[in-house]
């Protein structure tokens, strides 16, 4: 019956050209037997995977022959099989299907009928060329109910199939005796004829393989016994053997010429060395083929010589490169992943990475895949499955170890197979084998015979690939590319969808030599012909998936980053691949990866493109992005390929990024603390180099500055648009990772071109380290992380860590007074919050509540400071702000949202004691007194003496004539108005000098209350927040003082202090200067007032005077500057003196305005400090031997004589040097003039001045004189005592250099010993303080008036 | 007579390329940069030789129904690829040996020019002039 199929089909078949190339097939494919292995059934096959493993697993078998020779023989399991390609069977036998497999899935009766059907029907399609068929049914799992029914069915069914097929007789002895029988379950139809294993589903088929061997086994004695019958033919007998294109060819040929008998001799021998090779007799074949060449070319049978020439390739090509098989192994169980990730393929890249690679690798595979043979002789049935792994393990192993030494390919591989062959065959290689080099000549001469033949392009094309696997194994890419490029030339009429096939092969054999350029092109290729316009179906799928194959080839990567990286590749391709990738994703309805593609593209494009081609890129985005937003996440294909995400950096192109401080009022500071004991080394030059270095290198883009938890803070953007259209980014915010940080979207409208600064906000709201990492965007739809570290071509780092700080309470500050208009220019005036403005008249007081209110809802305020900065001088500033710190402290802490408040007192200090500075220089020359002028041009020339511009003719004026003209003066009545009250004051303090306040001017004072809070944890870790209140006081002048004076009292225990007062003020003022008195002064007017102040004891006097000693002599010692040019201690302890006793009330009269003003530093003259002490001398005056009594009135007689005494008294706490007694009458004609001139009227006896080297501490001198009268009338004595300063001599120098190196002897003590020695005068000069060197005058006050009456 | 001039750097990025069709520069664009495995398999082979015996000029490196490609390699290894229409019988490959070596002239004085900088794309007037007069064939 097969038979006559077999005829039927082979009539049948009148297209005498093979339907489709086998792009699978290999040189090693020649040796192989034929089977088709089908799954048949409803079910898909795939559930029968495990049942196809194991046949597949079969693909060799070592067979002893008649003679004993053990014969490999090769099994190619093949899915699907064109029957028109058995035609060809004649021409290379290995081209026929000799056995028939078909796996099959049945849940009953019916489907196991028609499991058998398709069998049958296979077995009768290929029925001409088949010898063994085998059907693997796979049955439902055991049921008990109805395993009783067609047992006999099966037993019949088998004896059958025993009668006819004669082997398998093990197929009864499979299954389990505890289980039922499958095949006794259900029966196969009666015309079912094939043998038959049936296997439960779950079964391991354990017996399956050697079931398979058997069949293979089969097969082989079936071909030997054609191969013996062809033997023994007879070489005149023999019929000629045609390709199935040849027949109509030799139609009337005569075929026993002398040519066509060797045609037909040659063929024949063709096909037997055909069979022989199938059979495992490659040596036998390789001299066949020999034979059969030379015969057949003798005749020129082309067609045939290519035959035998591809014959003879093959047959050395499976003794010079046996690994082939396993390699075929391995690229068959890729094959069934993915073949996107087949791992091979990504090895070839490898190898392709390095040349060497590739290269020591095949020595390698040989001798490792030799052993693997050898073991396969032993263990059959294991070795396969443990082949497979083992390669693929050596080929990992040997990718990655790369950079090995190479060695010559073609060498090595020749000698290991040498080897190889020496362990198989025990012996050498047979010699009539090709040789490496030659195997490509050899191919390339059966392509050129094909192609001489038109039907035969499928032959060739075949040919060419089996060439191309046979040089790949060779290491010689220059043939493969030669050969694949032949491929391309071969007309061949085929479909489109074999075209792409076509390209699809040529591609991988591309990638395995390593070229991934041709590879890509061709791939490239393969996805327009899959998609290109007349297609009826486009698949974008397909193209789709080869198009993303084909990114290596253009050095392109998924992953964008990876693609800016490398920068490589050729930007006009690659932005032409990835639009057509985006082309294909949008057709395919896959908007997402369109987005995504288009991302990919502008990202990593972009400076590829010209800026016509960028703007319409990204409108392209947007339109793609409005169907789906693209997103920072990966997409998986079904495919299961990732792509990654594609994030716009540069769009907007970040220009700048700068981590802001919270504002200065919100800053965190540290709380200072004593600092703990550190040890005496503060400071070391020497750095623990490596730790410190890595502690720099880690710091770098650390921030100096903290934020506060739950804080608002700020990170600024410099950005600028590329695009030329406006630009809107929503949903900006910034990415961070460390601390929990609550971002706040943004969104900004983008001028182009033009850079825009953005405030990105956020808390943080845990403490810790903040790293942050760049900003998130949406733009053109599409949600990009751009993270600093992907910004390419600017410096920044990758990251920025700022610490974050637990939180810290806020405070709200009120103040009772109204705020400033203008705003502070002190430093850090940035930390104000708040300000208060005041108006003042100097000496007024004010106070100003501050209202401290904590705004955090959670945090109390617990730690409180508060500290004051101004313009102006610390001491002053004291003066002017008072606050009760304690009664704040108590007040503390601040609830939550509670409010706290207090005082601020504010006194108006303001230098009162100052002239007006217009004042001209009213020389005291004018005054022509005698003491006056001349005390006063003793001050050196920081003082300024000066008479008050106006007040001189108003004082003198009679109207404000207010001193009592009893104790106006004891100089001449008529000059004292004039001089006496030219004052002395420090001049203006100019730049270097500490700012002193004028009280003339306004006064602006700045000030700022500082105030430092903190509370809760960040207490605790030391931080604090610092605000400050502005204070803007403008003091107004007030009363002042401008010049003053100090005449003698009445009692000598008093002196009258009398002073200039201005009002300087817009409003009358009510003076009050002393108890009880109280004076009016007009606005801008001034009056003079007389106060009446105790003199300053001579004890505070010592006092000062020693405390300058002492410290002149401290300069001395250690600067050796310049002594005090003044007498400072002594001017300030009477300006103290005063200070301390005379304040100035005032009122401003119809106001409540009122102030105090001090005399604090007032400036005296000598003169007048004199008055200010208590004199030193105490004077004993009697006259006519009655002492004269304060204001009592003495008489005498013209022309009696009446003796004066004066006793002298030193009552100081040293010796008085040098003094001068000088005793004078005047007559004072109370109009300001005063007589001296008195010769004619009056006569002392003895000299009127009396000089008195020398006064010890308490000692007293007397004079005596008497006076005589000559004219009667009203005269005055004015005596008075003048200490005058000693000349210092030459000598005195050594003296001085001799004390001066002793200071110790330097004090009180010595000076009082010094004084009373000997010879005083000798270094007293040195000795003495400036004071001493001063002129002094001490008068008896008031003067004596003598009245001089008649003779009675 | 050429269809299109390559001139590609050392690490096989593009430095130069001009078309006699700009509607098909893409394609040859294609073409070229799939043309550049060969190239460096050659080079590769090249590299073996002696110094002195090297020769800079690849031959065909693949030819297609329209397209025949020749390569050439300067000693700095840059690479020159001539892109010659099939048709085109009467070329002989001593004319295109001609054509790579005035190529090679001409590139010479063009990278001479101090203002270019190596590996960079070269733009120069003089230069697209020189090579479309060698494009066309009237050198």
């Amino acid at each position: 019956m097969r038979a006559a199929v077999g005829l039927m089909l082979s009539h049948g078949s009148v297209e005498p050209v093979m339907s489709r190339p086998d792009y699978e097939q290999t040189a090693l494919h020649h040796g192989c037997l034929l089977v088709l292995l089908r799954g048949v059934g409803p079910s898909k096959p795939r559930t029968l995977q495990r049942a196809f493993e194991k046949v597949r697993r079969v693909n060799n078998i070592k067979v002893n022959d008649s003679s004993g020779a053990t014969r490999s023989v090769w099994v190619r399991y093949i899915h699907d099989h064109p029957v028109e390609h058995n035609d060809w069977g004649d021409f290379q036998s290995h081209r026929r299907v000799l056995g028939l497999i078909t796996i099959g899935k049945f849940e009953n009766q019916t489907e196991l009928n028609e499991l058998c059907r398709q069998h049958e029907s296979l077995k009768v399609r290929y029925g001409s060329t088949l010898y063994e068929t085998r059907a693997i049914f796979v049955g439902p799992e055991a049921d008990a109910s109805n395993h009783t029914d067609g047992v006999d069915g099966t037993v019949n069914a088998h004896a059958q199939q025993q009668e006819l097929e004669t082997i398998g007789e093990h197929c009864n002895d499979v299954s389990t005796p505890t289980k039922p029988r499958l095949q006794d379950e259900y029966t196969t139809p009666s015309n079912f004829k094939a043998q038959a294993f049936f296997y439960r589903e779950q079964d391991s088929c354990a017996d399956l393989e050697p079931r398979i061997c058997d069949f293979v086994n089969a097969l082989f004695w079936v071909l030997e016994s054609r191969r013996l019958e062809r033997a023994r033919e007879k070489p005149d007998k023999v019929s000629l053997l045609l390709a199935p294109f040849e027949k109509r060819d030799f139609v009337g040929l005569d075929m026993e010429s002398r040519n066509n008998r060797k045609r037909c001799v040659g063929r024949v021998m063709k096909n037997l060395a055909d069979l022989s090779l199938q059979a495992g007799l490659v040596e036998d074949s390789l001299s066949l083929y020999h034979n059969a060449n030379e015969t057949l070319r003798s005749v020129g049978d082309s067609l045939w010589v290519g035959a035998c020439e591809e014959g003879l390739c093959s047959a050395s090509a499976m003794l010079l490169y046996p690994q082939l098989h396993e390699m075929e192994t391995l690229h068959r169980n890729a094959s069934l992943q993915e073949a996107g990730t087949s791992p091979l393929r990504n090895m070839s890249e490898k190898w392709r990475a390095s040349d060497a690679t590739k290269k020591v690798n095949t020595p390698d595979a040989n001798n490792i895949s030799n052993n693997m043979l050898n073991n396969v002789a032993d263990t059959r049935i294991t070795s396969n499955s443990s082949s497979c792994s083992s390669v693929s393990s050596i080929l990992t192993t040997n990718s990655s170890a790369s950079g090995t030494p190479t060695t010559s390919s073609s060498s090595t591989s020749t000698i290991s197979a040498a080897t190889f062959g020496h362990q198989q065959r025990n012996g050498e290689l047979p010699g009539n084998i090709l040789k490496a080099e030659e195997i490509t000549n050899y191919y390339r001469k059966a392509i050129i015979n094909y192609s001489k033949y038109r039907h035969a392009a499928i032959i060739e094309t075949e040919a060419a690939l089996k060439a191309t696997r046979v040089c790949i194994e060779q290491n010689r890419p220059l043939d493969v590319a030669m050969f694949l490029q032949n491929i391309l030339y071969i007309n061949l009429s085929m479909t489109e969808a074999e075209r792409v096939k076509r390209f699809e092969i040529i591609t991988e054999l591309y990638q395995q030599i390593g070229y991934q350029r041709k590879a890509a092109f061709f791939q490239r290729l393969a996805a327009l012909k899959h998609v290109q316009q007349g297609s009826q179906a486009p698949d974008w799928n397909q193209s789709y998936r080869l198009m993303l194959c084909s990114f290596t080839g253009y050095l392109l990567s998924l992953d964008p980053l990876e693609v800016l990286e490398n920068a490589a590749g050729w930007p006009a391709l690659q932005i032409d691949l990835v639009q057509s990738l985006i082309t294909a994703a949008r057709r395919l309805g896959h908007s997402a990866l369109a987005t995504r593609h288009m991302t990919f593209l502008l990202q990593t494009q972009w400076d590829n493109m010209s800026s016509t081609e960028q703007s319409e890129m990204a409108v392209q985005l947007q339109n793609l992005s409005a169907q789906c937003e693209g997103s920072p996440v990966p997409l998986v294909l079904e495919n299961g390929t990732v792509i990654p995400p594609a994030n716009l950096t540069d769009l907007p192109y970040c220009m700048e990024l700068q981590v802001k401080d919270l504002p200065a009022h919100l800053r965190p500071q540290r709380i200072k603390i004593a600092k703990a004991d550190s040890g005496p080394f503060l400071f070391t030059p020497i750095h623990l180099n490596s730790l410190d270095r890595r502690d720099k290198k880690k710091e770098k883009n650390k921030i100096a500055f903290h934020w506060v938890q739950n804080d608002l803070s700020e990170v600024s953007v410099r950005l600028r648009n590329p695009l030329p259209f406006e630009l809107i980014i929503t949903d900006m915010r910034l990415l961070t990772n460390g601390v929990v940080f609550e971002s706040l979207p943004q969104t900004i409208i983008l001028q182009p071109h033009v850079p825009t600064n953005v405030s990105l906000h956020g808390t943080p709201i845990e403490t810790g380290q903040l790293d942050l990492q760049g900003y998130s965007t949406h733009t053109l739809g599409v949600k990009s992380n751009c993270r600093l570290k992907h910004m390419r071509g600017r410096s920044f780092p990758p990251n920025f860590l700022v610490d974050v700080i637990p939180a810290l309470p806020r405070i709200d500050v009120k103040t009772s007074l109204p705020q400033t208009a203008t705003f502070s220019n002190m430093n850090s005036a940035d930390i104000v919050v708040t300000s208060a403005s005041l108006t003042l008249y100097n000496g007024e007081s004010a106070s100003c509540t501050i209202t401290i209110t904590n705004e955090s809802s959670t945090l109390q305020v617990e730690h409180f400071e508060l500290n004051i900065n101004s313009n102006v001088d610390q001491e002053v500033q004291k003066k002017i702000f008072r606050i009760d710190e304690k009664d704040l402290q108590d007040k503390l802490p601040i609830a939550p949202l509670a409010s706290i408040s207090f005082v601020v007192h504010i006194y108006a200090e303001a230098d009162f004691v100052c002239p007006i500075p217009a004042a001209s220089l009213h020389s005291t020359a004018a005054g022509g007194g005698e003491y006056g002028p001349s005390s006063l041009t003793h001050y050196s020339s920081n003082l300024s003496t000066s008479g008050h511009a106006s007040l001189p003719s108003r004082v003198s004026s009679p109207q404000h004539r207010r001193i009592d003209p009893q104790c106006a003066s004891f100089r001449s009545t008529m000059s004292a108005a004039q001089h006496s009250l030219a004052t002395l004051s420090l001049q203006p303090a100019s730049g270097t000098g500490p700012p002193s306040i004028g009280s003339q001017y306004t006064q602006h004072i700045e000030a700022q209350l500082r105030i430092k809070y903190s509370g809760g944890e960040a207490l605790t870790a030391g931080y604090c927040r610092q605000c400050a209140v502005s204070f803007n006081l403008e003091l107004l002048p007030s009363a002042q003082i401008t010049s003053w004076d100090v005449l003698p009292a009445e009692i000598a225990s008093q002196f009258y202090l009398v002073l200039d007062i201005s009002n300087l003020t817009a409003q009358e003022m009510s003076l009050n200067y002393t108890h009880n008195k109280n004076i009016l002064i007009e606005a801008k007017e001034s009056c003079r007032v007389p106060i009446p102040v105790d003199r300053c004891s001579l004890e505070q006097v010592c006092a000062a005077r020693a405390a300058e000693y002492a410290e002149n002599m401290e300069r001395e010692l250690c600067f050796r500057t310049q002594l005090l040019s003044f007498s400072d201690a002594l001017s300030k302890l009477c300006s103290t003196h005063i200070a301390e006793r005379v304040k100035i009330n005032w009122l401003l009269t119809g106001t409540d305005i009122q102030g105090i003003a001090s005399l604090r530093g007032i400036v005296l003259t000598q003169a007048m400090i004199d008055l200010t002490t208590v004199s030193p001398l105490q004077w004993f005056i009697s006259f006519q031997d009655t002492p004269v009594q304060q204001h009592g009135e003495v008489v005498c007689v013209v022309g009696q004589h009446s003796m004066l005494s004066i006793k002298l008294c030193n009552q100081s706490l040293q010796p008085l040097t040098n003094l001068e007694l000088t005793i004078k009458f005047y007559q004072d004609y109370l109009n300001g003039i005063e007589n001296y001139n008195l010769e004619t009227r009056v006569a002392i006896s003895g000299p009127n001045i009396i000089s008195i080297p020398i006064l010890e501490k308490h000692e007293q001198t007397q004079h005596i004189c008497s006076v005589i009268f000559f004219t009667p009338g009203r005269f005055k004595t004015s005596i008075e005592c003048v200490s005058r300063p000693q000349i210092s001599t030459n000598a005195t120098n050594d003296a001085a250099l001799l004390t001066r190196s002793c200071p110790g002897a330097t004090n009180l003590g010595q000076l009082e010993t010094l004084a009373s020695s000997q010879q005083p005068h000798l270094n007293i000069m040195l000795e003495s303080s400036y004071d001493e060197q001063q002129t002094h005058v001490w008068k008896f006050i008031p003067p004596i008036e003598v009245t001089v009456v008649e003779q009675q | 007579m050429a269809f299109c001039i390559a001139i590609i750097g050392k690490d096989n990025a593009p430095l130069y390329l001009v078309t006699s069709d700009v509607e098909k520069e893409l394609d040859l664009q294609y073409r070229v940069h799939a043309a550049l495995d060969v190239v460096e398999e050659k080079c590769q082979l090249l590299g073996k030789g002696a110094p002195e015996t090297k020769e800079l000029y690849l031959g065909l490196l693949y030819s297609t129904e329209t397209h025949k490609i020749y390569g050439f390699v300067t000693n700095s290894k840059i690479k020159f690829i001539i892109v010659i229409d099939s048709s085109n019988v009467a070329l002989r490959e001593n004319e295109v040996r001609a054509m790579f070596r005035n190529l090679h002239i001409l590139w010479n004085d063009a990278v001479c020019n101090p203002f270019y900088i190596p590996g960079e794309q070269l733009n120069s007037k003089k230069f697209d002039r020189a090579v479309q007069k060698l494009m066309s064939g009237n050198v």
